[in-house]
């Protein structure tokens, strides 16, 4: 990647930031904690929950300070940025409490400020400040762009388009892709509708059916208030120029050239602002992945989830926190990888789920291992919708779990109306994770199976009911605090 | 692993529980149920299934012993010169109780009932010992198993080790709180190294506190009476007895009740810890040592010997706290020697008038 100028120059911003909020911080310690998570994989529900917890002051026996009972209290507080809504979270703790349904998918950035305040184990009093941010997780996609050119990345997607289920998704744009000359001249009909059904591709490869993950540019399928600008009407061509990518240019005026010219713009105002508000300035990392959903796909998913957490982490900067980093240039110093909805399976599964993420984020888990960042992985679930039974049919004993599921799931024939309990076995998830990946036997999803065929069903469910102690709903969780000890604990000395 | 878990693949299934077919119990009834109802069982949030063996083995007195190689000509040897002497005993007691029946029946009834309340007494006594010693070899496996669980990270080893601390602890009035604390934790799903961590941090934390003051209590004593005794005889015996007392205090604090014979061997692997750690003391407390010992022998002898004998004291308490501790040190902090005997050397600048700086 040529490190061009406009990089240089962020990076002395980033560093003039960070020196000033070093002093800030010297002062008022703050930790940035990104929680980063693809789309649907439960981003909002967790900051929910998390803040709900730390503010009610939940049940979180292995988070110590708040188990020890040092936090004297967890408040908000006016967020930095001014620009950025806030994350409404009472809001959403009403639709979980009062509605029982889970909070809407997000379609903007929002953030929050929390101030712990809390003892030091010698006894002084301290305050800790954390800033959480919740953003769609398609944008999330956008990142690694920003290290590719137009030529690579049109020859990335088109590679990309021919394999597995999406070759078939794609065909229409793969015909209509055939009939465009890339070095005629430019034509803003040929550009709307290139681009109006690549992003119907993109939008097919996310249904339920297929669940994959890798789908750049996020925009496409999130635009917000970008939606018809140029910025977002181009696509990948086929790159007519041969050789290297980046020697030879296409000549001005032509298809080729307007298509590039725009993937350039839509990087520099989208994607560059977004990274470095939000993404260079992190401390802690947790990264949410429903594996889940995945995993009800089929293989192709599964490895397309792989892929897709491989390109979004090579954009973050690991490693140990030092004096010098710290001053000026801000490096993520511990990652923790959650699978989230680990209350759709027996916890006796817990085990092989952490072990099939590992194995998901193995290259970057090295990676920031050789930088000097702990690193965990976990199976959580922020708001526990589930209880968990045995159940005996025949000579069979299945560890199940007992949940609500949401109206309109189908389970051999059954339609649910989201009212009625029932018992599920979402079916054993392998001894060796390697079989997740599409080593001999495959297993069977949605995308390559009849859905009474499928291997894995995991269903959507409906929040819990909750008990309300003085008013206030605790929410129930597994491993929250685990995880919340590991992001933030030792920095609460 | 598990296990309930098969090697084949087993088809995903859902079963509505409002489905006359379902049948919902909260455990395994014996009545036979009609061909093809499902049966629900909730689960006391989540099951033990392997809890129980480990227990049972871990429990087994006498495990220690196995480990050596070789006959055992040493024991042997005092098990038959301990018959004998029993022998021996048994034969004169009885020749005595004959004797006394020879002179006066009343008299040999008295020797009779004398012989049989003292035979009671010493098998009560056995027992003890007995007891003593199966529970520290008791509480050194729970150690053990303690810290393969922060490294395993094994739910059912780490649930099985907090009940075992649990019930060590059944005894300690003030940890009631704490525990009912901790119980209630025990049916969440919470992974094996953090509930070791739970347990610890809940159950141990004020019992360290209690056990810093008393070997700071036992240091800053031999200090003084080294200090202010007329003979160096005097207070080597001095410090041997508090040595002795500090152990002793410091099992019965942890939940280990060792008799006469447990302490000696508690005593014994205090000592090897000691030799094993202590000697090579890390930095801080090496520096505080040398210049507390060299400015107090500096102010006069005696204090500079009761200033070393009080840190030799404390350098043993904190080896006896490893050693009768049913959970190593993993997230509490350790006491340091500055902990226990920081108030030493600078009590004995500021004069021995200092309030004893026991109460947290």
């Amino acid at each position: 990647m040529p490190y061009a100028f406009t990089d240089i120059l962020a990076d002395a911003r980033l560093a003039a930031r960070a020196l000033v909020e070093f002093g800030q911080h010297v002062l008022n310690p703050t930790i940035r904690l990104g929680v980063t998570g693809l789309s649907r994989s439960g981003k909002t529900v967790f900051l929910t929950a998390l803040v709900h917890g730390l503010m009610q002051g939940g049940r979180f026996p292995v988070f110590e300070p708040l188990a020890t009972g040092r936090i004297a209290r967890t408040r908000l507080a006016p967020q930095p940025d001014d620009a950025v809504p806030r994350f409404d979270y009472e809001a959403h703790v009403r639709a979980l409490v009062e509605e029982r349904r889970w909070p809407e998918s997000t379609d903007r950035i929002s953030e929050l400020r929390l101030v712990i305040d809390y003892q030091s184990k010698r006894g002084v009093t301290r305050s800790l400040t954390l800033d959480i941010v919740d953003y769609p997780g398609e944008w999330l996609l956008d990142l690694p762009l920003l290290t590719r050119s137009y030529p690579q990345w049109s020859a990335e997607s088109l590679e990309l388009s021919r394999h597995g289920p999406r070759a078939e998704l794609a065909a229409p744009w793969h015909d209509y892709l055939a009939t465009l000359d890339p070095l005629g001249p430019q034509d803003e009909q040929a550009a709307l509708r290139s681009a109006a059904l690549f992003t119907h591709y993109l939008k097919a490869c996310r249904d339920e059916r297929y669940a994959m993950s890798l789908l750049p540019p996020g925009r496409f399928l999130m635009p917000g208030d970008l939606a018809g600008s140029p910025a977002l009407t181009f696509s990948p061509l086929k790159w007519p120029l041969g050789g290297t990518p980046q020697a030879d240019a296409p000549p001005a005026g032509s298809l080729a050239a307007m298509m590039r010219r725009r993937y350039e713009a839509y990087k520099d105002v989208v994607v560059r602002p977004f990274f470095q508000e939000h993404f260079a300035r992190l401390d802690r990392q947790i990264i949410l992945v429903d594996a889940l959903a995945a995993f009800n796909a089929g293989p192709d998913a599964v490895r397309d989830l792989e892929g897709a957490l491989a390109a979004v982490l090579e954009c973050f900067r690991m490693g140990r926190r030092t004096w010098t980093s710290a001053l000026f240039r801000p490096r993520v110093d511990r990652i923790l990888f959650a699978a989230t909805k680990a209350d759709h399976l027996h916890h006796a599964s817990h085990e092989r789920l952490e072990a099939i993420l590992g194995r998901m984020t193995e290259r970057a888990a090295e990676r920031a291992r050789g930088a000097g960042a702990p690193i965990d992985v976990v199976a959580l679930s922020a708001v526990r919708a589930t209880r968990e039974t045995r159940v005996r049919r025949g000579r069979e004993d299945l560890p199940c779990i007992i949940g609500v599921p949401a109206a309109g799931e189908v389970v051999g024939g059954e339609v649910f109306d989201g009212t009625t309990e029932a018992a599920m076995f979402p079916g054993d998830l392998p001894a060796d994770p390697e079989e997740m990946f599409g080593a001999m036997p495959k297993f069977r999803g949605l995308a390559n199976a009849a859905p009474q065929e499928a291997d894995y069903r995991f269903l959507r469910l409906r929040p819990p009911k909750l008990e309300q102690v003085d008013g206030v709903a605790m929410l129930p969780h597994i491993r929250l605090d685990r995880a919340l000890q590991f992001l933030i604990g030792d920095r609460m000395p | 692993m598990k296990p309930d878990v098969d090697e084949h693949h087993r088809r995903p299934a859902a079963f509505r529980l409002d489905d006359p077919n379902v049948v919902v119990t909260a455990e395994a009834g014996q009545a036979r149920l009609a061909r093809g109802t499902v049966r629900v069982m909730p689960e006391p949030e989540p099951s033990l299934p392997a809890a129980a063996p480990a227990l049972t083995l871990s429990r087994e007195p006498g495990r220690e012993w196995e480990r050596r190689r070789g006959f055992p000509w040493g024991p042997l040897f005092w098990s038959a010169l301990g018959g004998l002497a029993a022998l021996g005993i048994g034969v004169s007691v009885t020749r005595l109780i004959e004797d006394l029946f020879g002179r006066n029946e009343g008299l040999g009834w008295l020797g009779t009932v004398l012989a049989a309340v003292a035979g009671f007494a010493f098998l009560a006594i056995v027992l003890r010992e007995a007891l003593g010693l199966w529970r520290l070899a008791g509480i050194e496996k729970l150690r053990e198993r303690g810290a393969q669980t922060l490294l395993s990270d094994d739910r059912t080893a780490g649930r099985a080790v907090v009940r075992d601390v649990l019930a060590l602890s059944r005894r300690t009035p003030r940890l009631a709180r704490a525990r009912t604390t901790l119980e209630g934790h025990l049916d969440e799903i919470i992974d094996g190294a953090d509930l070791v961590r739970l347990a610890e941090r809940e159950l141990m934390e004020p019992l360290d506190r209690d056990a810093r003051r008393i070997v700071s209590d036992a240091a800053k004593r031999v200090s003084v009476v080294t200090a202010v005794s007329p003979r160096a005889a005097l207070d080597m015996l001095f410090v041997l007895a508090t040595a002795f007392s500090l152990v002793r205090r410091l099992a019965y604090l942890y939940g280990g009740r060792p008799g006469t014979l447990g302490l000696i061997r508690l005593m014994r692997e205090v000592i090897a810890h000691l030799v094993l750690t202590g000697g090579m003391a890390a930095g801080d407390s090496l520096i505080q040592q040398v210049v507390g010992h060299g400015i107090a022998a500096k102010v006069s002898v005696r204090l500079g010997e009761g200033v070393l004998n009080g840190l030799l004291t404390a350098r043993l308490g904190l080896a006896a706290i490893e050693v009768t501790r049913p959970l190593q040190f993993a997230a509490l902090p350790p006491p340091t020697l500055g902990d226990v005997a920081g108030n030493l050397v600078r009590g004995h600048k500021a004069g021995a008038e200092v309030a004893p700086a026991g109460n947290p």
